[in-house]
C-alpha cells in the first residue's frame, strides 16, 4: 500500500464539492431546507401545553350546587366549551359534535354530594390520541378539586357554633391533624436540568439531529451509487486512487457543508428561540461524531446499492423507524425496553442524549463518554465497511 | 521494443456456471497495437476487466507491465490507461475539471499537470471546447476526451474498452489517427473492438470466442491463414439466390458484399467447376464468378461461425 496523496483526497472532494455546486436543485434544498425545518419544528414543538380543546358540556341538574362547579369548569383553559340543551341524548357522538371530550352532570348530583353519596360525573374521551385523553382527564379532576375545596369551605363555614366548641374540647394534636387535613397538601417542585420547561431546549438537539440526519444519509447514500451507475466507479478504481482516499474525499465536502448547516440550525434557535448553548467545544465534538457516523451510514448504504434509486430506498427504510425510535421528539423510557435495545444502534439516540446530559444537564464528560464512543465506533466500522463493499465492482 | 508488457496464464473468469473467459494464455509486446476481437458475449469486456485489475480472475494470472494484475493491482494502476466502453466521465464536470480530476487522481505532479494538459486538449483537438460541460459534448469529442483522461499520467499502456463504438467515420478516423501517434511514441495499445476495419488496423489481433482465444496474428497473417480461396458471384436475382446458397449442405456460408455473394465453401474449386456445367438454379442468372482475398471481415466470420474446415489454425 502506498502512501496517503492529500493531493488525490483533495481533488475527490473538490470534484464531490463540483457535483454539488452543480446540481442547482440540491444545492438550493440545502440551503433552504435546514432555517425551514428548525423555524417549523421549532414552533411546532413549542407549545407543550393543550389548550382551547372543543368539549361538550351538558347541565342537567339545574341546582345552584350544580352552576357553581359549573361556574369553576367553564374557566379552564384547556377547554372550549360548547354548551348545549340539557335534553340531548347522542353527548357520545363525539365526531358528531365536533369535540374532543363531553362532561355530563347528571339530574339529582348536585343532591347525591349532599346526601354523602357522590355520584361520579359522566366524561366522554376522545381516546385515539392517549396523551391528549390523559391530559383533558386531568384537566377536569382538577377543577372538580378545585370545587371539592370550595364546597367544603362553605360548609365549614356554616357549620354550627355547637360543633366549633365540641371541637376545641378535642385533644391539641387531633385538631391540629384535622386542620391538616383540611388543607390541600402540596409539593414545592424544584425543576432542574430545564427550570424553565421549554420544551424547545429539549427538542433542540432532536431537531438539528433529525436535519442533519437526513441530508447526510440520503445524499450521502446517492455519491456512490451514482458513481457505479454511470460507470465512472469503474474509471476511479482504475486510477491509482486509494479506497481509503475516495472516502476520505466524498466524505469531506458533506462534512464541512453539514457542519456550515449546525452552525445554521444552532445559530437559528438562539436568535429566534433563545435556546443557551453550554460548553460549545463539547457540543462540537459530539456533533463532529454524530456526522461522521451518519456519513459513514450514507456511505455504506451507498456502497452497497447498486442504483441511486435503490439507495435512497434503503435511506427511507433506515431513517423512518430512527425518527420514531431514537428520543429525538419524546423520551425513550416510554418505549418498552426491547425497542430501547433497537433505539441503541441508532446514532440519533446517542447524539440526542449526548447533547441533551451536556447542554440541559450540564454533565462531566463522563456521563456521555460512552455515547461519544458509539458513535466513533459506528463511523468507524461505517467507513471500513464501505471501503470494503466498493471493492465489489462485478455487474 | 519486443519485451512482453501483458502476459496471461491459464487466466480464467467463471460467474457461477456460466465461463465467461477460459484459459487464455498469450502475451503481447510493448509497441503492439493489440485488437481484441469477437462477437458480444465473447469474453473481451471480462479479460480487459482482468487486466485492469477490476475483476478477480478464477483461476491463473496475469501479468501487466512486470506486475500481477490483481495481487499488484495498486501498482498496476500507474502503468496504464483505461477507455471504458460506456461514457463514464462525470457529465457535469467540465472538460477541463474532469482532465484535472484525473490529474490528481493519477497523481500528477501539479508542476507537470498545466503541459500535460495543455497538450492533451491540444492532441485530441478539443482546446475550444475546454470550459465545456463534458455531457453536453457531442459523443465523438466525449470519448476523446475520455481517451484524454486515460493519458493524463502519461502510461505506457492503454486499454481501451469498444472506443469508437457508435461513433460517426470522421471521428473514429480521429480517434485511430491519435492511437498511431500514440503507438508511434512507443505506447501499446490493447483495444476491442467490432469493426474489421479497425481490426485491419492493429499491428495484432486476437479472436475470442466464447471465452477462448481462437487466434492471435498480425492481420496480414490471419487472412494468410485461410487455406481456400474465396468465390464471388455475381447474379441476379441476388437475395432469392442468397437464401437458397446458404441452404446448399456444400456451402458453410454466404455473405453480401457490394452487391456480390461471397462463398465459404471448404472446397469452392469443386463448387465453381460443377457450377461451370451445371448452374442449379433455373430462375437465377449466374452472370459472373470470380476469386478474392479475404479480408478482416471473412476472417471474423471464419473464427466467429466456426468454419473451421477453411482455416489453418494460427496461433502465434
Amino acid at each position: 500500500m502506498k502512501s496517503i496523496s492529500f493531493r488525490a483526497i483533495a481533488s475527490v472532494a473538490y470534484k464531490e464539492f463540483l457535483h454539488i455546486y452543480r446540481d442547482r436543485r440540491v444545492l438550493v434544498l440545502l440551503i433552504v431546507l435546514p432555517p425551514l425545518f428548525t423555524f417549523i419544528f421549532g414552533h411546532a414543538f413549542q407549545a407543550g401545553q393543550l389548550t382551547d380543546v372543543p368539549a361538550l358540556l351538558i347541565n342537567r341538574d339545574k341546582s345552584p350546587g350544580a352552576q357553581r362547579f359549573i361556574d369553576i369548569v367553564s374557566k379552564n383553559k384547556t377547554f372550549h366549551w360548547k354548551q348545549v340543551p340539557a335534553e340531548i341524548t347522542d353527548e357520545s357522538d363525539l365526531l358528531g359534535h365536533g369535540v374532543k371530550a363531553a362532561l355530563v352532570v347528571p339530574a339529582g348530583w348536585s343532591e347525591s354530594l349532599q346526601n354523602g353519596d357522590p355520584a361520579p360525573l359522566p366524561f366522554y374521551l376522545d381516546g385515539s390520541d392517549a396523551n391528549t385523553a390523559d391530559e383533558l382527564e386531568g384537566g377536569v379532576r382538577q377543577s372538580l378539586g378545585d370545587f371539592q375545596i370550595d364546597e367544603r369551605n362553605v360548609i365549614v363555614d356554616n357549620l354550627p357554633p355547637e360543633v366549633f366548641e365540641l371541637g376545641k374540647k378535642l385533644p391539641l394534636e387531633v385538631r391540629h391533624q384535622f386542620v391538616s387535613l383540611m388543607t390541600a397538601w402540596t409539593i414545592k417542585s424544584n425543576v432542574l436540568y430545564n427550570p424553565k420547561e421549554r420544551f424547545i431546549d429539549y427538542v433542540v438537539p432532536g431537531i438539528i439531529g433529525l436535519i442533519l440526519q437526513l441530508l447526510t444519509v440520503t445524499l450521502m447514500a446517492c455519491t456512490i451509487a451514482r458513481e457505479r451507475e454511470s460507470g465512472t466507479l469503474f474509471q476511479l478504481l482504475v486510477t491509482s486512487l486509494g479506497r481509503g482516499e475516495i472516502i476520505v474525499g466524498k466524505i469531506l465536502p458533506y462534512l464541512a457543508i453539514s457542519s456550515c448547516l449546525i452552525v445554521v440550525i444552532i445559530g437559528l434557535s438562539w436568535w429566534h428561540f433563545n435556546v443557551i448553548f453550554y460548553q460549545p467545544p463539547a457540543l462540537a465534538l459530539i456533533c463532529l461524531l454524530f456526522l461522521l457516523c451518519s456519513l459513514g451510514l450514507g456511505l455504506l448504504i451507498s456502497a452497497f446499492s447498486r442504483t441511486q434509486t435503490q439507495a435512497i430506498q434503503f435511506s427511507v427504510f433506515f431513517l423512518l423507524p430512527v425518527f420514531v425510535l431514537s428520543g429525538a421528539f419524546a423520551p425513550l423510557d416510554q418505549l418498552p425496553r426491547p425497542v430501547r435495545y433497537l433505539s441503541e444502534f441508532f446514532p440519533l439516540t446517542h447524539f440526542c442524549r449526548a447533547f441533551r446530559l451536556v447542554n440541559m444537564y450540564h454533565a462531566a464528560p463522563t456521563f456521555y463518554a460512552g455515547d461519544l464512543l458509539v458513535l466513533f465506533a459506528g463511523a468507524l466500522v461505517t467507513f471500513v465497511g464501505a471501503a470494503v463493499l466498493l471493492q465489489r465492482t462485478e455487474q | 521494443m519486443n519485451e512482453t508488457i501483458i502476459a496471461l496464464d491459464c487466466l480464467t473468469k467463471n460467474f457461477g456456471d456460466l465461463h465467461a473467459v477460459e484459459d487464455l494464455t498469450f502475451a503481447i509486446e510493448s509497441g503492439t497495437i493489440f485488437g481484441f476481437l469477437g462477437a458480444n458475449g465473447a469474453g473481451k469486456t471480462t479479460t480487459m476487466r482482468m487486466l485492469c485489475g477490476l475483476t478477480h480472475p478464477s483461476r491463473g494470472r496475469a501479468s501487466v507491465v512486470g506486475h500481477d494484475a490483481w495481487r499488484e493491482r495498486q501498482a498496476v494502476r500507474e502503468k496504464f490507461g483505461y477507455v471504458a466502453q460506456r461514457f463514464s466521465l462525470y457529465p457535469d464536470l467540465t472538460v477541463d475539471e474532469n482532465m484535472r480530476f484525473f490529474g490528481g487522481a493519477c497523481r500528477v505532479p501539479a508542476s507537470q499537470l498545466e503541459t500535460r494538459l495543455q497538450r492533451l486538449l491540444r492532441l485530441t483537438d478539443l482546446e475550444e471546447k475546454h470550459a465545456t460541460a463534458a455531457g453536453s459534448l457531442s459523443g465523438g469529442m466525449r470519448q476523446l476526451l475520455a481517451l484524454a483522461c486515460a493519458l493524463i499520467h502519461d502510461p505506457p499502456l492503454l486499454f481501451l474498452d469498444e472506443p469508437t463504438s457508435g461513433l460517426d467515420p470522421v471521428h473514429r478516423q480521429q480517434i485511430w489517427n491519435l492511437l498511431y501517434d500514440l503507438s508511434h511514441e512507443g505506447k501499446t495499445i490493447f483495444v476491442t473492438t467490432h469493426y474489421m476495419d479497425e481490426a485491419d488496423r492493429c499491428t495484432e489481433v486476437g479472436f475470442i470466442r466464447s471465452g477462448r482465444l481462437l487466434a492471435k496474428a498480425s492481420p496480414r497473417q490471419l487472412k494468410a491463414s485461410f487455406r481456400t480461396r474465396l468465390l464471388e458471384l455475381d447474379v441476379d436475382p441476388v437475395m432469392p439466390a442468397l437464401v437458397r446458397l446458404r441452404g446448399s449442405r456444400e456451402i458453410l456460408g454466404v455473405s453480401l458484399r457490394s452487391g456480390a455473394l461471397r462463398i465459404y465453401a471448404s472446397d469452392p474449386e469443386r463448387l465453381m467447376t460443377n457450377w461451370k456445367t451445371n448452374w442449379p438454379f433455373a430462375d437465377i442468372k449466374l452472370l459472373d464468378q470470380r476469386w478474392v482475398k479475404p479480408d478482416m471481415e471473412d476472417v471474423f466470420t471464419a473464427y466467429s461461425q466456426r468454419y473451421d474446415g477453411l482455416l489453418t489454425r494460427s496461433t502465434s
